[in-house]
């Protein structure tokens, strides 16, 4: 019997590429933290691709293609139509399809970012579907947020609060926000972002190479 | 760093069994002790009950499973234990009380199993949590809970 498993591996490679899920409302910034996610694992020699979901367009993925940061053959779109949190919850059929097909036309990928359609704070990724999932809110959506106790919120393995440079001028008390984040989501990480200036993004990165990409 | 890229065997298996059986006998069985909802996942770092870091990678086709044995060899074997669940007992006083619960119950995506007449909600948190979501159904003594531990 054959019951042997290698621990000399240099790396985790034959069991195809991380998964990870971004998801949070309608202009949180996901696609944004995407783009500033693409060039710091470049960096790293990470191979990536990207599936985006959109309502009814392939808006979000054509904004990543013409972005320049990433071959667009590495981009897909999904349509979500109505429900943006059924195709990553409890049908997510048409994004492991995606997935499996990226892997399938780019064997060397490492990482799969998949970026949901913006919804509520209710939205949640099935594990079929993703390693591992980020949740994205900002802060123009008020420090109330972390309060409302939304399933996305508390149980991401990452929550994100996103624009933290409009904090002064919505009126929100980002270190209370942070707190209330925190205190509610037993000790996993939460990170304050800006993505127009790269605040706190290679955070992220080390994140994911740790959690997901086990470097 | 222990790498684990596939599921070896499971120690329900009769030939794996005396293998970790014997490794007991010279504390050579680590054991990964993960939350259900983690048993789902096909990548994660881990860490067992001796301080060693498991990096765990496994196919998608495959998963993780209380007894599980990522690692085995004459020396030392790793296997994995599913945690404690709680479950809260919701237990509806009438048919149309027992209808609303369960629109309730589907309507917040609750995990649940039935037993009898009760519903048996996948606790991740506080019972308060749960039972702060179905406030008028408790307030009014329409659905009693109790907790119980798997």
């Amino acid at each position: 019997m054959n019951v042997h498993v290698s621990n000399e591996k240099s790396g985790i490679s034959s069991v195809g590429a991380a998964r990870v899920g971004i998801g949070g409302p309608v202009g949180s910034g996901k696609t944004a933290l995407i783009e500033q996610l693409i060039p710091l694992f470049a960096a790293r020699d990470v191979s990536l691709a990207i599936v985006t979901n959109d309502l009814v367009t392939a808006e979000d993925a054509e904004r990543i293609r013409r972005s320049g940061l990433i071959d667009p053959e590495r981009v897909s779109a999904v349509e979500a139509g109505a429900c943006p949190h059924t195709v990553i919850r409890e049908d997510p059929t048409l994004n492991i399809a995606a997935a499996d097909d990226l892997e399938a036309r780019f064997p060397d990928l490492d990482l799969i970012l998949i970026e949901s359609g913006g919804d509520n704070l209710a939205s949640t990724f099935s594990l079929d579907l993703v390693d591992w999932w980020i949740f994205v809110i900002d802060v123009a959506g008020g420090d109330d947020i972390p309060r409302k106790k939304g399933p996305g919120v508390l149980k991401s393995d990452l929550l994100v609060v996103n624009k933290s440079d409009l904090a002064p001028y919505v009126g929100v008390n980002l270190d209370q926000m942070l707190k209330d984040a925190q205190s509610l989501r037993g000790g996993r990480p939460v990170i304050i972002t800006n993505c127009k200036i790269q605040q706190n993004i290679s955070d992220v990165v080390d994140l994911i190479s740790r959690e997901v990409l086990l470097r | 760093m222990l790498r684990v890229e596939k599921i070896v065997g499971d120690t329900s298996d009769p030939a794996i069994f005396d293998l970790i059986h014997d490794l007991e006998h010279h504390g050579a069985v680590e054991t990964i002790t993960l939350p259900t909802d983690d048993l789902n996942r096909h990548r994660l770092m881990a860490r067992t009950d001796q301080g060693s870091d498991v990096a765990i990678a496994i196919p998608r086709d495959t998963k993780l499973t209380d007894g599980a044995v990522l690692y085995l060899d004459k020396s030392r074997a790793v296997i994995v234990r599913a945690a404690e669940q709680k479950w809260l007992r919701l237990s509806p006083r009438t048919a149309s009380d027992a209808v609303e619960l369960g629109y309730c119950a589907g309507n917040l995506h609750w995990r649940v199993r039935f037993d009898g007449a009760d519903l048996l909600v996948a606790q991740n948190g506080s019972a308060e949590a749960y039972l702060n979501r179905i406030p008028d159904l408790i307030s009014t003594g329409r659905v009693s809970a109790s907790e119980i531990t798997e």
